[in-house]
């Protein structure tokens, strides 16, 4: 089980974007390319939030991620962004309204 | 915390003119200042029109000033600064995006040197920096404390569906991004909460002056929109911001609507986008349309001069909006005089949107003669044949 919310708050617009995905729900290529993603990201061994203070209009992006045994959830801002993320927030960012 | 200049106060217009063109940029901004408030006296003796004097003032200003641009881009990567397009002086090239970053840079340079005898972002000539095409689909435009970063908005969707054209298509969003690295180099605002939301009002506020400055526009004349051009046909909305009417910039069903308030009944307590700070900026962004439609003709010359001196020398890093509305309205005193109507015009532009000024000076006015905004001497402006010395003299009293 696997679960994903991811928030994208700020920039110059100041506009919430948002989306609650359960992977076990999803299209199996959907799903298949979010958990790679997430291996990918390396998100579990990151610190909650790397970044301390924002620039300004940034984009601020928030994940969490639940399953059986765990639950993460990492801040970052453009500027504070690990690479390793993007990917991931790029793949999310599809699946907002 | 004032900041009088008393010697350039007493200087004539030739001089404190020659020191606006060649001083250091601490002693052009006084100038500025100074040259702003005495030709106010002369204004109301002469009937002339502020604008005409300190035009021909401020162009020769703008000539003795260097600004150094440069604009590059991310090819839509996210590495920064990109590939150099386009220095200081070079031609135009092809791509729209570039020009735009470069003149929105140089309109916004001009602005703040000639308005406010400013030399660039830190009062130092600092290079202004942009970079275009920043990553793929990014629907934004941010200061990273160094440059200004420039996304092509949805430019990875099919047209029908694209929300956001490029972001350096709005002069009034390079103006806005410049100041915020103005306001880190001078009250270097908090960005939180209601510090914040100063530290973007201010960012729009000036934003808005370099459009209205650059199309020749009057308060009146001026349509205040923040993003004007950002949004594509697809959306109903003018821009992400209004100023005059803050909350009505766009009703899309895509986008939502507009969240701003006006006033403080409506101020929003979140802890999203730092504490709102893109939301309850339209109060303060309110109160400055308010006061700066109260004043009329050219808002940066007034209502600008009296928000760039509140934060150059007032505000500081944990100001609120109080603290704001109560440094403005020093301000005024101090350059347009207690009582004048640049102050109750401030004065006015607060209460409309829920704060009152407190503190030393919130006082109605009273019965005692109302200052003169300039310090000394009781005339300061010599007429045909008068030298520097003898304006002196009479302001020391030694001669009639």
């Amino acid at each position: 089980m696997m679960q994903i919310i991811f928030e994208r708050t700020g920039g110059i617009m100041g506009r919430k974007v948002s989306v609650s995905l359960d992977l076990d729900e999803m299209p199996s290529d959907q799903s298949t390319t979010l958990r790679r993603l997430v291996d990918e990201s390396d998100l579990f061994t990151l610190d909650e939030e790397p970044i301390k203070t924002s620039r300004p209009d940034e984009f601020i992006y928030t994940i969490t991620i639940t399953t059986k045994t765990i639950q993460q959830t990492v801040r970052a801002s453009d500027t504070s962004l690990p690479e390793s993320l993007r990917p991931l927030l790029n793949e999310l960012l599809t699946h907002t309204g | 915390m004032s900041h009088r200049h008393s010697i350039l106060c007493i200087l004539p217009p030739y001089m404190l003119e020659q020191i606006a063109q060649r001083g250091t940029s601490g002693q052009r901004q006084t100038a500025a200042r100074s040259i702003a408030a005495s030709q106010q006296i002369r204004n109301k003796r002469r009937g002339l029109s502020l604008a005409t004097f300190r035009g021909a003032l401020h162009a020769r200003m703008a000539a003795t000033t260097l600004k150094q641009r440069a604009v590059y881009s991310a090819n839509f990567s996210t590495q920064l600064p990109g590939t150099l397009l386009r220095g200081e002086g070079d031609d135009p090239v092809s791509d729209p995006a570039v020009n735009e970053a470069y003149n929105g840079c140089g309109d916004t340079y001009d602005v703040f040197s000639t308005a406010f005898g400013r030399n660039s972002i830190d009062n130092n000539g600092l290079k202004l920096i942009s970079t275009v095409h920043y990553d793929k689909g990014y629907d934004n435009a941010f200061w990273d404390g160094e440059q200004m970063i420039y996304g092509d908005g949805d430019e990875d969707r099919p047209s029908t569906e694209r929300l956001f054209n490029r972001f350096t298509v709005s002069l009034d969003i390079i103006g806005h991004e410049l100041t915020h690295g103005v306001t880190q180099y001078e009250a270097n605002l908090d960005y939180n909460n209601q510090s914040g939301a100063l530290n973007e009002a201010i960012s729009d506020i000036f934003g808005s002056l370099v459009k209205q400055y650059k199309l020749g526009q009057t308060a009146a004349e001026a349509n205040w929109i923040i993003g004007d051009g950002l949004f594509t046909a697809n959306v109903k909305g003018v821009g992400i911001r209004s100023l005059k009417a803050p909350g009505t910039a766009y009703n899309d069903f895509v986008l939502g609507s507009d969240p701003q308030p006006a006033h403080m009944r409506d101020y929003v307590t979140t802890i999203e986008d730092n504490g709102g700070v893109h939301i309850n900026s339209g109060i303060v962004n309110h109160a400055f349309y308010i006061m700066a439609a109260e004043l009329g003709g050219f808002a940066w010359q007034k209502a600008g001069m009296i928000w760039y001196t509140a934060l150059t020398e007032k505000l500081t890093s944990g100001s609120n909006f109080q603290n704001a509305a109560n440094l403005t309205y020093e301000a005024a005193a101090q350059i347009f005089g207690a009582n004048s109507l640049e102050q109750k015009a401030v004065k006015n532009g607060w209460s409309q949107v829920g704060i009152s000024i407190t503190g030393i000076g919130s006082e109605e006015p009273t019965p005692t003669p109302i200052p003169d905004p300039i310090p000394v001497p009781p005339v300061s402006v010599p007429e045909q044949g008068q030298g520097c010395m003898t304006v002196l003299m009479r302001a020391f009293g030694l001669r009639k």
